[in-house]
């Protein structure tokens, strides 16, 4: 699968005087130059001289270093690393999106709007919650919007409060988001199935005892400004007392955040609005088959209760109804609300990225009500069966059925000194990306498998055939394991020096 | 459904290796009382040709024009068949951050390679893989300013700064208030000198230049740099349009100490305003306090260079409340294309655009000026954008050009009463000389088409 050639830096590969572009003839006079002398270009460093098939082959050359999804399964877990349809590629690049100008006129861009207003109608019914914005660019910045309407909702009332509980079990999100929107985080103790403790622990080794979500109510009260859960929770168990907590927390007035980054359990099955969940963000670029591009980009709506309505970002899209002659179908027009007083403001320069937009839009259309739900549950038997394929095997950290995501640790393979780590590089001997792996922080040496539902059977026996091989070789022969990877283009890489000793860019030798 | 490899056989096969009777039997962790209990009130779902034949009808409800004069944050320019090309592969678009770096060296060498880049650009030391956009740029950058100067609490942000990228580093300040953001006013279209004296003291971590800012005139960072390194602030220049760094000097090289902004111009679209690419490069001293992914080179087992996430212990999944930000998916597509447009371009691509741009926009601008009711605001070096007061009614104007499939530049007033009555306008290498000619002649007949109207 991977190229075995080493390919050099670019920059080590520039020869003065190529060019990978043309430029088009001058047709008006050459600029003068009014520039200050100080702030005139003074040149380039390291811009590099290829010819256009140069920088072809090394990008080309770049990409066989990477696994993609259409490799095979990509099981990373909070990830969800689903088919990304080739339509809504083709779509998304469609001139008339991608032409279009974010300061044009609304009259001008009515099919951009009309989208985002039908996006956002997708979303509202998904979720039961009838306030959403679009404009957050990833998970993070939902994150970071959700907890700033919340915000808004208490400075509204009087005060803004002081504290955000957070599980243990939570992605690291949402501690350094509630941090950047001015909160002090108190944690929340789980138990050992990842749902919220409502009792206090006590840790049977140090014998320290950590306050549960009762006693913090009960002291904190009238401090908390909400709780961000994640749900189902990273262990991938729904929090099944989810009701019960979003009560306690409401008696306070404090709200409640739902991270959504696992609604890929949740589609046509369930919807955070029916349990009591104020505002929460989705991630179209996990549930809603937008490409993850190496990193991004993604997009990150929030979803919230009315009550959080009038501090959602500005602008807000508008429907009018234009009025018809009797028995006609009735016309819209759509614009941009500007005038929201109590808005939060804006999160996003623009609109936020609405390319994405346009792809989740797609994928909605596609699957439609029924697809969306088969999804879901494709989903959860893929978990399921990878589950019971490998127990035994590997040590199930919950010995119950799991929904979208299966959550195993390194115990049995510790006593052979096989751990986590070696595991995952073992995986990639075999030709498949690893699974997350150290997370959730809950549960020691975790294997978080996700396989979401575009895994076909035949893929999940080839990738439980190899994981179960690899349980053998880490009993018969625990140095393969060690020594893994050996088949990728290169070997377990130093990031201790990496980190000590920082080279972040290429410089002329 | 066709993404789901679903068959009545191998369903039941894996149900019954499962153990249940059916997939809403696994459902039985999620009370009763929680399930939605009907199905989504939602249309069915669609096949491709029905799909494909819905969303071009979308796409066709935009209006497309010959050209645009407007850029105002989101510039047209014209990009490379090849990027296109290359981004397509699955390698790149369908995989996610190189957790893995031993089955990811493609994307993490890519973005080692695209910080050489931006630093090239901007002549500074340090950046990171991408920020969300411009807006986000900003914000991370004043609050990492914050962090960097230690016990100094004000940002000064000039009024040049795009006025979006302002509101957004309100919306984010509002929760501190430990933290102040003040504005510098401006004189003669450049930050005003004689008011940033006035508000520069102690307590200022850093100020917030557009470079070139949002009127299209180029700041003297050299001149700013003075008087706020000695109050001993941080100078953070903002570039909405990268192919700026074609024209003026790198900012590190003219007194900035850190260069954020909106690098879209760089092999994107418009795209009704996203996914753009914010960035954000720094000093090595201040590597430390840098947000989001960053990339680094090392060894392998064997002695072979590669690439891995490095500098972790800033980042969210280690560091919880205490990280650097928040931020974890970033902008990675948009940052391979824009690393690929820089590989296209080379320094001579870079270069010739930038001229071409300034080329095009000084013949807008005085083909313009030969018309009797545009006139000149001030007089600053620009780039491929500039201000004009129009005698005229904008709505007239704009409709006119509108009916010729023209976009006319942007109705300052909507972001500056100051600036009531004037136009930012815009020409980049897309704009030919006889689309230049179109405009100027229709702006010429504006009162005439007005009446007609």
């Amino acid at each position: 699968m991977f190229l075995r050639q080493r390919e050099p830096l670019s920059f080590e590969r520039s020869v003065p005087g190529k060019r990978g572009m043309d430029l088009p003839k001058a047709d008006v006079p050459a600029a003068r130059d009014t520039r200050p002398a100080h702030l005139k270009r003074s040149g380039f460093a390291a811009l590099p001289e290829l010819s256009e098939v140069e920088v072809i082959r090394h990008f080309t050359r770049l990409s066989k270093w990477n696994y993609g999804v259409d490799d095979g399964i990509y099981p990373l877990g909070s990830c969800t690393m689903k088919h990304n349809p080739r339509l809504n590629e083709k779509v998304a690049g469609l001139p008339g999106f991608t032409d279009s100008h974010p300061m044009a006129p609304d009259a001008l861009v009515q099919g951009n709007l009309e989208l985002i207003y039908d996006l956002q109608a997708w979303l509202q019914e998904i979720t039961g919650l009838p306030g959403v914005t679009l404009q957050p660019s990833a998970g993070a910045a939902g994150e970071l919007t959700g907890v700033m309407l919340i915000r808004a909702y208490h400075v509204s009332r009087g005060a803004k409060r002081r504290v955000i509980l957070i599980p243990d079990s939570g992605h690291g999100t949402n501690p350094a988001t509630a941090a950047m929107a001015g909160y002090e985080v108190v944690e929340l103790p789980s138990l050992p199935d990842g749902t919220i403790a409502f009792d206090d622990v006590t840790d049977p080794a140090s014998g320290k005892t950590r306050k549960g979500l009762r006693t913090l109510v009960a002291e904190l009260g009238p401090e908390i400004a909400g709780a961000m859960i994640t749900n189902p929770n990273t262990v991938g168990v729904f929090e099944y007392r989810f009701k019960e907590v979003s009560d306690l927390l409401h008696s306070v007035d404090a709200l409640v955040y739902m991270d959504g980054a696992n609604m890929n359990a949740l589609v046509g099955v369930a919807r955070p609005g029916d349990f009591g969940v104020d505002v929460m963000h989705l991630n179209l670029h996990k549930t809603f088959s937008t490409p993850h591009g190496g990193g991004g980009p993604g997009a990150g709506p929030v979803c919230c209760a009315e009550r959080l309505m009038p501090f959602l970002p500005v602008p807000v899209v508008v429907r009018d109804t234009v009025k018809v002659g009797e028995g006609e179908v009735p016309r819209h027009t759509y614009r941009w609300d500007w005038d929201r007083p109590e808005s939060i403001g804006k999160v996003h320069t623009f609109y936020g990225n609405f390319g994405i937009l346009v792809r989740a839009m797609t994928y909605c259309l596609s699957h439609g009500s029924d697809g969306l739900k088969a999804a879901t549950l494709r989903a959860i038997v893929n978990a399921n069966y990878i589950r019971v394929r490998l127990k035994g095997a590997y040590s199930l950290h919950i010995d119950s059925p799991s929904l979208h995501e299966v959550v195993f640790s390194d115990t049995l393979q510790a006593k052979h000194d096989v751990h986590t780590l070696d595991i995952a590089k073992r995986l990639i001997d075999h030709g498949y990306h690893p699974p997350t792996i150290y997370f959730p922080l809950i549960v020691p040496g975790a294997l978080m498998i996700e396989p979401t539902e575009s895994e076909g059977k035949d893929e999940l026996d080839a990738f439980c055939d190899t994981m179960l091989q690899i349980a053998r070789e880490a009993e018969e022969n625990p140095d393969l394991l060690h020594q893994a990877p050996v088949l990728a283009p290169l070997r377990r890489l130093d990031e201790t020096t990496a980190a000590r000793k920082p080279v972040l860019r290429w410089t002329k030798p | 459904m066709r993404y789901l490899p679903s068959s009545p056989v191998e369903d039941q096969a894996l149900l019954d290796a499962i153990g249940v009777p059916a997939a809403e039997s696994l459902l039985a962790g999620i009370p009763e009382a929680l399930r939605l209990g009907r199905e989504l009130d939602l249309p069915e779902g669609g096949s491709e040709q029905e799909v494909a034949w819905q969303m071009m009808g979308q796409a066709n409800r935009n209006m497309r024009f010959c050209a645009q004069f407007l850029g105002a944050g989101a510039y047209d320019h014209f990009v490379p068949s090849a990027i296109d090309a290359l981004i397509s592969r699955q390698e790149w678009f369908t995989a996610y951050t190189p957790y893995q770096p031993e089955i990811s060296q493609g994307t993490l060498q890519h973005i080692f390679e695209y910080q050489t880049l931006i630093c090239d650009l901007t002549g500074l030391e340090v950046t990171n893989a991408s920020l969300y956009d411009g807006g986000t740029a900003c914000v991370e950058a004043a609050l990492m300013a914050v962090r960097v100067a230690k016990k100094r609490s004000t940002v000064l942000v000039s009024r040049g700064l795009h006025p979006m990228y302002r509101e957004v580093l309100k919306t984010n300040f509002a929760p501190h208030d430990d933290l102040h953001l003040v504005e510098v006013g401006l004189k003669d279209g450049v930050t005003d000198l004689a008011d940033l004296a006035a508000k520069l003291n102690g307590d200022v971590a850093a100020v917030l230049v557009g470079y070139p800012n949002f009127l299209g005139a180029v700041e003297d960072l050299t001149a700013l740099a003075a008087p706020i390194h000695a109050a001993g602030a941080l100078l953070v220049s903002v570039t909405q349009e990268a192919f700026a760094f074609g024209w003026f000097e790198a900012p590190g090289r003219a007194g900035a100490d850190m260069a954020c902004g909106e690098a879209m111009s760089l092999g994107n679209k418009p795209n009704f305003g996203g996914p753009f690419l914010g960035f954000l490069a720094v000093k090595d001293a201040h590597k430390r306090e840098i947000p989001g992914r960053v990339v680094g080179q090392t060894k392998d087992l064997e002695g072979r260079t590669g690439y891995v996430l490095t500098l972790t212990a800033r980042e969210q999944h280690i560091r919880r409340d205490k990280a650097t930000s928040n931020i974890c998916s970033n902008q990675g597509l948009v940052a391979l294309r824009a690393n690929i447009f820089m590989h296209l371009a080379g320094p001579a691509g870079l270069t010739g655009l930038a001229e071409l741009n300034a080329a095009k926009a000084q013949h807008l601008r005085e083909r313009l000026l030969e018309l009797p009711d545009l006139e000149p605001v001030f007089d600053q070096p620009f780039f491929n954008e500039f201000v004009l007061r129009y005698q005229g009614d904008y709505a007239a104007l704009e409709a006119a050009c509108l009916k010729e499939s023209l976009l006319p530049g942007l109705d300052l007033g909507r972001f500056y009463p100051e600036y009531q009555g004037c136009i930012l306008w815009c020409a980049t290498e897309l704009h030919t000389r006889q689309m230049i000619e179109s405009l100027v002649e229709i702006l010429a007949r504006v009162p005439v088409l007005a009446e007609e109207v």
